[in-house]
């Protein structure tokens, strides 16, 4: 069916046109259809709009969990000449998002898809590598006999500090910057000081609320058959990653505040929650990689699948590489371990304005958004059979 | 096999088959092992009413075969494009209010002239009541009636994801149990009968053609409302202006066979169910989207540019159905919706953009209409609405016209704000009501006054018996899914 037949506005993004166009055609079957309503949020907040802009569309998509429930509900799915596939067409609007609001939009040429990835490492590698031979002589390799190794046997605590800060500061600016021009995006004039839909999403967020599916269940990866598994796979990596910041937060305290220096105990704060963490995020990631191919149905875009995987892998492996950190500290490996996994870190810093990473940020706007909506807003009743 | 039945697949094959020597060099293909078993029940058709007659056959142990003519992709018939169904109810979570059989049987009563057989109607709002829980037991969900439901909240139940979700729960259902088949593109081309039993069923599958041997027969495949030829002959050409809003495979070629083997008819002739919908709809298959709403909130002339029905008759659901058969009888089966700015948001929007102009006579010219006479029909509308009344959408407002014929009875308002809209329509069938007689226990009635002993029917296929020229939002689902039930366990009860 041809996209002409529908109004085109004028204020789409240019480089979003197509994109838009076709989100624009397909989401306004759905509002004239509207029989997924019950399944997710994202039904509900297109029966609220009647006229779609690229902002209302950029909400949608990124309210989106991509659950698929509605394509196995739709029976306008291709073949079918309407060829509505919401998940794909929103997955496609979502991760031009990604990039849309991030400046600078893009990492370097360099820096970019799986060579880069590579080279990032060599670089982030060899600056940490430089940082330690300037500071320490780094020698490579220590004699530990069974001591535990620490980060500063390699790099001091200030240029330790200093380029975790420089990294990670640039990378919090750029999606600070990226989280207001998206929020602008989606909201025009409403204000994020809502104690109760920053609560609100708060949960849905902390709960993974709308990975349960649509009603049903989630039929990712399966098309057919709802389950549980990427709820669980998606918790134990959020869940991980967030032991793995209490590992990092705690080791600071520890130091700064309480004078005490890595190495920490097996039993301690920093050990536990890092162990813990790290394995969690293991499964979750390996997980989530491995049904991944069983996912790339119809539903799927190539282009997030390809940002899933990049996220995935670089979570795998910070976090196998964090374990190899604890598993090792007390061997010669150490040293080289820790340079990897310290460089990887730095890397992702840099990276993670311009990777999936982002969808954390976005979604959880949206979902604020959604429930500005859906406090203030009384629905309309329309007459329908 | 016995020889006698193997020489008579060859025939079939042979008779069948377009490429006659690839049909008898290979026989039957190794994957049609169903078609070689002997079923309890077998079932013709694939939407609700075939796969509710099919579960509750098997929920009694009944060995059941489901002939499902569509592919894989377009199981499900009509029911892909249902979302509610009206039932008798006390009230519960998902409705507001109670619905009581007095309630629906004077709704049913209300549409067009009221049931065909009352007793079989009644029947069915009887046992209407029954239907959700045993829906819920066989895994369907549901949700409170969101937005754009106004006057069917109390009325009708809304299953979760619409009807492919549905109809999706009860094929999983079915692919799960024990002695159950669903075979897809398998097209029922014939009965073979000893008397009034029938003994097999003839399918097409994969170019080739089967006996399949089975104790009883559910026949749940749908109208003929697809078949144009067939609808032209009560219908003459204007058939060509029709537009058939769901699955392209109900051709009727089971309720042929059925007629030719005596079953007697239930319904008439041009008894369907049919909407206005958007002229530019693709000719089958559209379903919901394309059905236009804004009919109560504006004017409907002909292509003369002059109306022909009160808009504003009644409140939408008890209305919206009538509008097919109001438009079938125009010149040339077309009508234009006509509306203005202020009503602009209190419908749903529909699915292709409405041509919109800044003033009466340019939208009318838009619209290839005569804008001199859009005009003065537009003009003398306007000058006859009763002003002072309170536009109220949700409700019967009584604001009205006086003096104008046909009147606008309810929600007319002077057109007068620009920018005007207006769409070009059709009628939009859902599905035809004429099919086979039945028997208060689902059985096929035959012409001689007996019935076939093996013979049920479900679902659109019987519908002609209850509906007569009206139709009531939700109720082709309550037939198919009472009557589903009902010639399941007949079936399997018979097959025992």
């Amino acid at each position: 069916m041809p996209d002409d037949v529908l109004p085109t506005e004028t204020m789409y993004a240019p480089s979003l046109d197509n994109l838009l166009l076709s989100a624009n055609r397909q989401l306004n079957i759905c509002n004239s259809c509207r029989y997924c309503e019950g399944l997710c949020a994202v039904f509900p907040a297109l029966e609220r709009r009647i006229e779609l802009g690229s902002g209302d569309i950029t909400q949608l998509a990124n309210l989106c969990h991509d659950c698929r429930a509605c394509l196995d509900a739709c029976m306008y799915a291709p073949p079918h000449e309407f060829e509505l596939n919401i998940p794909r067409i929103l997955s496609e609007v979502r991760v031009e998002s990604y990039a849309a609001y991030v400046w600078p939009r893009r990492l370097p040429e360099l820096l970019q898809g799986w060579r880069g990835a590579l080279t990032g490492m060599v670089i982030s590698s060899a600056v940490v590598f430089i940082t330690a031979f300037a500071s320490t002589g780094f020698s490579g390799l220590h004699e530990r006999q069974g001591r535990a190794g620490s980060p500063y046997d390699d790099v001091p605590y200030y240029p330790l500090l200093t380029l975790l800060l420089v990294t990670s500061l640039f990378s919090v600016a750029v999606i600070f910057v990226a989280a207001r021009r998206f929020w602008r995006e989606i909201n025009g004039r409403s204000t994020l000081a809502r104690p109760a839909a920053l609560w609100r999403a708060t949960i849905e967020s902390l709960t993974l609320r709308y990975l349960r599916g649509g009603g049903g269940g989630c039929f990712y990866p399966s098309a057919t058959v709802p389950s549980p598994t990427r709820r669980v796979l998606h918790t134990l990596v959020a869940y991980g990653f967030g032991l793995c910041l209490v590992s990092t937060t705690s080791a600071a305290v520890l130091q700064d505040f309480l004078g005490s220096m890595p190495p920490y105990d097996v039993v301690s704060a920093p050990v536990i929650s890092g162990l813990v963490g790290g394995i969690a995020m293991t499964i979750g990631c390996t997980g989530l990689l491995a049904v991944k191919a069983s996912a790339a149905g119809a539903a799927a875009s190539p282009e997030m699948t390809r940002k899933d995987y990049g996220l995935l892998v670089a979570l795998d492996f910070l976090a196998i590489s964090g374990l190899m950190t604890l598993f090792v500290r007390s061997s010669g490996a150490f040293d080289v371990v820790f340079i990897v996994h310290l460089a990887a870190i730095l890397f992702c810093f840099v990276a993670t304005p311009y990777s999936k990473f982002v969808h954390v940020i976005y979604r959880y706007l949206s979902l604020v958004k959604n429930q500005i909506e859906q406090t203030s807003s009384a629905e309309p009743e329309l007459a329908q059979v | 096999m016995n020889h006698a039945r193997r020489g008579k697949m060859r025939q079939l094959d042979r008779a069948a088959s377009t490429h006659p020597e690839k049909a008898v060099a290979s026989g039957r293909s190794a994957s049609a092992a169903w078609a070689d078993a002997s079923w309890d029940v077998v079932v013709v058709g694939g939407g609700n009413a075939a796969l509710v007659a099919a579960l509750t056959a098997n929920d009694t142990g009944a060995k059941v075969l489901v002939l499902e003519r569509a592919p894989h992709h377009l199981r499900g018939g009509n029911t892909r494009h249902t979302r509610n169904i009206r039932v008798v109810h006390n009230g519960n979570r998902w409705n507001v209010g109670a619905y009581d059989f007095d309630e629906l049987w004077s709704d049913l009563c209300s549409v067009g002239d009221g049931p065909s057989d009352e007793d079989l109607a009644a029947l069915t709002v009887r046992e209407s009541e029954s239907v959700p829980d045993w829906m819920s037991a066989h895994g369907v969900l549901w949700q409170p009636s969101l937005a754009g439901t106004l006057h069917l909240t109390r009325t009708n139940r809304f299953f979760l994801g619409g009807g492919k979700t549905l109809i999706n729960t009860y094929y999983r259902a079915a692919a799960a149990r024990r002695g159950m088949e669903i075979v897809y593109d398998a097209l029922v081309d014939d009965f073979e009968f000893e008397d009034t039993t029938c003994r097999a069923v003839i399918v097409k599958w994969q170019g080739h053609t089967y006996r399949v041997a089975t104790r009883s027969v559910v026949c749940a495949s749908g109208g003929f409302e697809a078949n144009l030829d067939w609808l032209r002959r009560y219908w003459g050409d204007a058939v060509d202006n029709y537009i058939i809003r769901g699955t392209p495979c109900n051709d009727g070629l089971v309720l042929a066979r059925l007629y030719d083997a005596g079953a007697a008819r239930a319904g008439q002739e041009k008894g369907f169910h049919a909407i206005a919908v958007d002229a530019r709809s693709p000719r089958f298959d559209g379903g919901i989207a394309t059905r236009l709403d804004t009919i109560p909130f504006g004017l409907v002339v002909n292509n003369l540019g002059r109306r022909f029905y009160d808009e504003g008759e009644e409140i939408w659901p008890k209305r919206y159905a009538i509008w097919g058969r109001l438009i079938s009888e125009q010149p040339d089966q077309s009508a234009f919706s006509i509306w203005d700015s202020k009503v602009r948001g209190l419908f749903l929007p529909p699915m292709y953009t409405p041509t919109s102009a800044g003033s009466i006579p340019e939208l009318a010219s838009t619209l290839g209409l005569d804008p001199v006479s859009v005009t003065e029909t537009v003009e003398k509308y306007n000058a006859s609405v009763v002003p002072g009344d309170t536009f109220e959408p949700a409700r019967l407002d009584g604001c009205h016209t006086d003096g104008l014929s046909p009147a606008k009875s309810n929600w007319a308002q002077p057109i007068d704000t620009p920018p005007y809209y207006g769409v070009a329509m059709r009628p939009g069938i859902t599905f035809t009501y004429m099919g086979v007689a039945v028997k208060p226990d689902a059985r096929v009635r035959r012409t001689d006054g007996s019935s076939f002993t093996n013979i049920y029917a479900a679902g659109e296929i019987m519908s002609g018996n209850i509906l007569g020229t009206g139709y009531l939002a939700g109720f082709g689902l309550t037939i198919g899914s009472v009557w589903g039930r009902k010639a399941g366990k007949g079936a399997a009860t018979h097959a025992r």
